[in-house]
């Protein structure tokens, strides 16, 4: 579903973001974007959902070429963010149904849409208060349901468990199962070992910019002979990480 | 576009239209609510203002300071006759208006109150004598003891000039001159109603009793020219200048404030809360989301515009049908335009808050372009109409007026909307751009931004450029203030002794005759050459320097970021460290200044450029000569500070020290160069003391030594060898020197004094090569070689 190939990406003419990085992630599986802090690893989610563009390298999604086909990959995509970004003088009904508006879905389909949606989320005795009145993981749940309202095949996820207490990740990552079963492809980044470990099917570990190792997290495991996945993580970060003079 | 995009496209449209629409509307960041209480604060007090223009809902007058007596000064028997003879007149138009003051008494007369030049009877005359025409200060202090608020000044000798002219024509006229309080334009009005009927009224009454022929010719120069006003049949003056003044203006205001309060809020607003990236995704062009904010933002701002405006269309006035349809095609332009704007910089604009800043200049600027429509109402040129704003401005205005110019219309409808539409497609564009859609936290976009144009692009240049040219005209000006604004208080209260003398006024008539710039500068520089003289004007210059150092000191402080005096003081080049040294600084000054002026006066004698006439101070100019004296004192000391103790570490703060002797130095060649006889040689040799000067600084490392040279230099100069200083002519000398007959104006410098001839460049040069070997040989400056 997803081909990126060679990309590049700097911010200023000296020092490079991304240094060429590819990968291909199919249908029906979660692929995890592993790093540090910095490492570049929202640049790449920015670059794969569109928002910005490779200084140089292609990417494909679902065949289609990002320069030419645009709008017809938005339907195609689901992007959430790590920081919960909602209008807070709004409501999420109201939100929703601009959204389902922008995103063209037929009229008569919106109800049924956001009634499913709010039900599996519990947002349902909420749709009718401003955003600014309700708490941090009502928000990422109601910005969870608005993000995919158009059921995109794609998703793209950016540290999706960040400051979520337990309950609402785990709700999250439950309904990231429930989609990967459903067939979708998603892509999701994050330094959360736990998360990695639990969700992805493949995983890749991105330093300074870099993919230094690529497989499933029992590949990586065995790869660098340690005994669990963050003492496997820690010895290839050292690894690969250059001391910044 | 396919048939399912165009569909997305119009939705898209829609749904970012309505969203301005919905209950809690605007998908942005939102201004603070006192911003709302502000506004309904200004609109209430508009709305007051409107309502008194129409209904004197509140008496005024009873609460101003409104005066309607009249000084007459000097005033002839024909005169005193005329006012007698009109006196019945104003008692009969005093009895038929009733009470004065009396809300409850009179309200019929307060609701239509009028102000009119003789106040419906209430004035006197009151008669003065003085034989200064020109001195506003008495005439302002007896309008002030007499509630007085025009003063007529008749010369002495009027009736017999006026006689006189009857006989031989080709006479001057005499003139009278009015004097009238401004504060309100209502005087104004009441000196002009004055001057076309009362004066007038005058002369053909003075007249009729000689029985002198030409009628309707008036005998005398009133200085005042009246002015012509436009006569439109059956049209009110008032209503119609309302119409093309305050009420268009009152609609921009309204469009501007409306349009900056709702369109900067929309991607600014968004960007700042992250919402913006949401709508980025969505299947919806950019062109879409451009086009529904614009449509959003124009019909939301539409709504106050017409709510502001069809009062004004019901008014039976201005009530005319057929230019209804072009106010509002104006209106729907002219918000069509602004929305455009203020998308632009909502776009550019990462925060709500950056981008109302940025949209502020817009404000001004289209407020200004306003202003000049009104002050050029009444004589504009045709082609303002086919203007973009300005159109929409006269436009407006004369529809009201009821007229409605066609091709005006079109023209500058179409200019605008060309316009707008250039604006809204650079936002389309610059959408593309990531640097204007990607929401990362602002901060860190700066820093990114910021490295992104790394150190040498041309914006960094051009940032730079910018910066440096500011500061140095920043800097420029502060020597122009200091010296202006000192000199200037010092100044007046000499003027206007010198207005109250009665011998000068021939002098001051004279400077109506003065049109040119060399006129004014040569009327200057002679009565510079007036005060030179006077006692007072050389106490007052003294006391204006010594406020100068103190004020440059204080600037020092801040500028320097000193902690106390004292190291301000030491910053500035004047360090109280040793005082044995400082004394002995400032007499080797004094001598040095001393030796290199008796130098050149040498030279000039050897050539036989001058001659000495012996002892040349006379008992009676002693007084002024001792403060003379004086006055070199702080005068040298603060133009040193100013030019070198500041100037050199000021600039030396962001350039290389050569640099700044160099421009300290232009600076000190310029600010001299103003001066009376100025010639090309004198800007040459000031900047060549200047840069001595600034050369002894280094090599001493205080101001001490040239403050003294500075001062011994212009005393020598001015009062000893009686010669000019830099154009000004020193009134007490020690020795009379003059020019002799067969001088060159290029070695003595003529009327500039020797600062402007080579002799003067032979001494400096001379003692600029003394200074340079002692810099060069001293270790300690070594490193400063290219200073």
């Amino acid at each position: 579903m997803i081909k990126v190939k060679d990309i590049h990406k700097s911010y200023t003419k000296e020092t490079e973001t991304i240094k060429g990085v590819s990968f291909e992630i199919s249908k029906g599986k979660i692929f995890g974007l592993l790093g540090p802090n910095g490492a570049g690893k929202t640049t790449l989610m920015q670059i794969i959902a569109t928002l910005m563009k490779p200084t140089s390298g292609t990417i494909e999604i679902a065949g289609l070429d990002p320069a030419k086909d645009l709008l017809e990959i938005h339907r195609l995509i689901g992007f959430l963010t790590t920081e919960i970004k909602l209008d807070p003088v709004s409501t999420p009904d109201r939100l929703f149904d601009f959204f389902a508006n922008l995103y063209d879905i037929p009229k008569g389909e919106i109800k049924a849409r956001k009634e499913k949606a709010f039900d599996r989320f519990g947002i349902t005795p909420f749709a009718g208060r401003r955003i600014s009145e309700l708490s941090t993981g009502m928000k990422q749940k109601i910005s969870i349901a608005i993000s995919l309202l158009h059921e995109p095949p794609i998703i793209i996820f950016d540290e999706p468990t960040n400051g979520l207490d337990i309950l609402t990740s785990r709700q999250v990552t439950d309904y990231l199962k429930e989609l990967r079963q459903e067939g979708r492809c998603i892509v999701l980044s994050t330094h959360i070992f736990s998360v990695a470990e639990e969700l992805c099917d493949e995983v890749a570990i991105l330093v300074d910019g870099m993919i230094v190792a690529q497989g499933s997290v029992e590949e990586l495991i065995k790869m660098s002979g340690e005994k669990d996945f963050e003492d496997a993580f820690f010895k290839i970060y050292v690894e690969n990480h250059k001391e910044e003079r | 576009m396919s048939k399912k995009n165009r569909q997305s496209w119009i939705r898209g449209v829609k749904t970012i239209a309505a969203g301005f629409f919905k209950k809690h509307g605007q998908m942005g960041a939102q201004a603070p609510v006192s911003t709302f209480l502000i506004s309904v604060g200004f609109v209430a007090v508009l709305a007051f203002t409107v309502l008194s223009w129409f209904w004197w809902w509140f008496p005024y007058h009873l609460f101003s300071d409104e005066v309607y007596d009249i000084v007459v000064v000097n005033a002839p028997e024909s005169f005193i006759d005329y006012n007698q003879y009109m006196q019945k007149f104003r008692d009969k138009r005093a009895a038929e208006y009733g009470s004065r003051t009396s809300w409850f008494a009179n309200w019929g007369h307060m609701a239509y109150f009028k102000y009119h030049y003789d106040g419906y009877g209430w004035t006197r005359f009151i008669y003065k004598e003085n034989p200064a025409l020109y001195d506003f200060v008495t005439f302002g202090k007896w309008m002030r003891e007499n509630k007085a608020y025009l003063t007529v000044v008749f010369p002495e000798g009027f009736d017999e000039a006026v006689s006189a002219r009857t006989k031989d024509h080709n006479l001057p006229k005499p003139d009278i001159l009015t004097y009238y309080r401004t504060n309100s334009l209502e005087y104004t009005s009441m000196k002009q109603e004055f001057i076309d009927e009362y004066l007038h009224g005058y002369q053909d009454y003075m007249r009729n009793k000689n029985g002198w022929a030409f009628a309707n010719v008036v005998d005398s120069r009133i200085i005042d020219d009246a002015m012509d006003f436009s006569d439109f049949e059956n049209r009110n003056p008032v209503l119609d200048n309302l119409g093309r003044s305050f009420i268009p203006l009152l609609i921009f205001i309204v469009i501007l404030y409306a349009a900056m309060s709702i369109g900067t809020n929309i991607i600014a607003g968004q960007k700042e809360l992250g919402t913006f990236t949401g709508i980025l995704l969505t299947p919806i062009p950019r062109s879409a989301i451009i086009a529904g904010n614009q449509l959003g933002v124009t019909l939301k701002t539409l709504i106050p515009a017409f709510i502001f405006t069809v009062p004004f269309l019901i008014i039976p006035y201005y009530r005319n049908q057929a230019n209804f349809a072009a106010i509002f095609l104006h209106l729907i332009v002219l918000t069509l335009f602004i929305a455009s704007l203020t998308l632009l910089i909502s776009v550019i604009n990462d925060t709500v808050v950056s981008a109302q800043t940025a949209f502020l200049p817009v404000f001004l600027i289209l407020i200004a372009v306003c202003v000049t429509c009104i002050q050029n109402s009444t004589e504009r040129e045709a082609f303002y109409l086919y203007l973009p704003v300005y159109g929409q401005f006269y436009g407006i205005g004369d529809a009201l007026n009821g007229i409605t110019d066609h091709m005006g219309l079109l023209v500058s409808s179409v200019s605008t909307l060309l316009l707008g539409f250039i604006v809204t497609l650079i936002s389309e564009r610059l959408l593309h751009n990531e640097r204007y859609t990607i929401s990362i936290d602002p901060v860190t976009a700066k820093e990114i931004r910021q490295a992104r144009s790394g150190k040498h692009t041309a914006l960094n240049v051009a940032d730079k450029i910018t910066d440096n040219g500011f500061f140095i005209f920043k800097e420029m000006l502060y020597p122009l203030y200091l010296l202006g604004f000192f000199q200037l208080i010092a100044i007046i209260p000499v003027v206007i002794s010198y207005m109250r003398r009665a011998e000068y006024s021939g002098f001051i008539a004279d400077l109506k005759g003065v049109a040119t710039v060399t006129e004014v500068m040569n009327k200057t520089f002679e009565v510079l050459g007036i005060f030179m003289g006077n006692p007072l004007f050389l106490a007052l210059m003294t006391v204006a320097y010594f406020l100068m150092i103190a004020a440059c000191i204080i600037h020092s402080k801040r500028v320097f970021r000193k902690k106390s005096f004292a190291d301000t003081f030491k910053a500035c080049g004047l360090p109280f460290g040793k005082p044995s040294k400082i004394v002995k600084d400032y007499i080797l000054g004094l001598l040095a200044g001393f030796a290199m002026m008796s130098s050149v006066c040498i030279i000039l004698k050897l050539t036989g450029q001058i001659d000495m006439n012996g002892f040349g101070l006379s008992a009676n100019a002693l007084p002024v000569f001792f403060i003379n004296l004086m006055m070199w004192f702080p005068q040298g000391a603060s133009e040193e500070l100013i030019f070198r103790g500041y100037m050199i570490p000021r600039f030396e703060q962001r350039f290389k020290k050569a640099f700044c002797v160099f421009f300290s130095s232009v600076m000190f060649s310029v600010f001299h160069s103003l001066n009376a006889g100025y010639t090309p040689l004198a800007s040459v040799n000031l900047f060549l003391i200047a840069v001595l000067f600034a050369l002894i600084f280094l090599k001493t490392g205080n101001i001490w030594m040239t403050c003294a040279m500075h001062t011994a230099w212009n005393l020598s100069q001015g009062n000893i060898f009686g010669l000019q200083v830099s154009g000004n002519e020193a009134h007490a000398a020690v020795i009379n020197t003059s020019y002799s007959a067969d001088a060159n104006n290029l070695i003595t410098g003529g009327t500039f004094g020797p600062e402007g001839g080579l002799a003067v460049t032979a001494v400096t040069t001379v003692c600029m090569v003394i200074v340079i070997i002692l810099l060069c040989k001293s270790r300690d400056l070594s490193r400063n070689k290219n200073a």
